[in-house]
């Protein structure tokens, strides 16, 4: 097999890596690396403004910091985690619901917001479901809006 | 729009595909053979502008903030080029039993 990389990329090739970066899968999981990176940082900073458990004051200092830092590395990724998952199902099902719709407006995001809404809140049961979507739902209309309120 | 194709001299039964021959056809003397081939460019070239014309119209959004075609818009391209060749097939095809039947 050829190596490809010696070569400019041929206008087929361009079009195939252009086609696959626009595909849903990619940007899904895009959006969820990208989340797990805000989510990190996220978490980071609200672990440093939540009140944490108590700290074992008869260990040394240097234990002491030691467990800190490890409680805010566990609150962090527990965050980066979160945020993760909910940015690629978000990310993921407005691509999906754009694509079957062919049109580009506010709704898909309302739409999108619903079913994030509602798959993480799949464990509080119906009404915790609805609640969740329709929270998610306005939350991500009105993000939505602000960012193409001057298109 | 097929009057071309209908009421010119040659008389093809079914419209071709973009870029094929029409089947059956053996050999022709090369007057004919270049009448046939102009008029397929001219065939394609008018659908090619209309195509374009048409979809441009019903798909892209005239929002001009960003130069790339939203997913929308090429899913809508795409839905759009589809429809138009089958509907182009399904009345041609239609024209041509029509035109059977009055034979």
């Amino acid at each position: 097999m050829s190596n490809p990389f010696t070569q400019p990329p041929t206008a087929e090739q361009r079009a195939a890596a252009d086609n696959f970066m626009n595909s849903c899968a990619f940007k899904s999981v895009f959006s969820g690396i990208a989340g797990y990176g805000i989510g990190a940082v996220f978490g980071l900073v609200l672990s440093g403004i939540e009140f944490s458990s108590p700290v074992d004051t008869s260990a040394s200092t240097k234990q002491q910091i030691k467990t800190v830092f490890k409680d805010m590395g566990k609150k962090s990724v527990s965050s980066a985690k979160n945020f993760a998952i909910m940015a690629a199902i978000y990310s993921g099902s407005e691509c999906m619901i754009e694509s079957y719709r062919a049109r580009n407006d506010i709704y898909n995001s309302i739409a999108a917001g619903c079913v994030t809404g509602g798959t993480l809140a799949v464990r509080t049961g119906p009404r915790g479901m609805a609640m969740g979507c329709a929270g998610f739902a306005a939350f991500s209309a009105g993000i939505d809006w602000y960012m193409h309120k001057d298109d | 729009m097929f009057g071309g194709v209908f009421g010119g001299g040659s008389s093809k039964p079914a419209q071709p595909m973009p870029g094929t021959m029409p089947p059956g056809q053996v050999q022709m003397d090369p007057n004919a053979q270049l009448a046939a081939a102009e008029q397929e460019m001219e065939m394609v070239t008018d659908m090619f502008a209309r195509l374009n014309d048409l979809c441009y119209k019903k798909c892209l959004i005239q929002r001009y903030n960003d130069e790339e075609l939203t997913k929308a818009e090429s899913v809508c391209a795409d839905r759009c080029v589809a429809k138009y060749f089958q509907v182009n097939r399904e009345v041609s095809d239609k024209l041509a039993k029509m035109s059977a039947a009055k034979q």
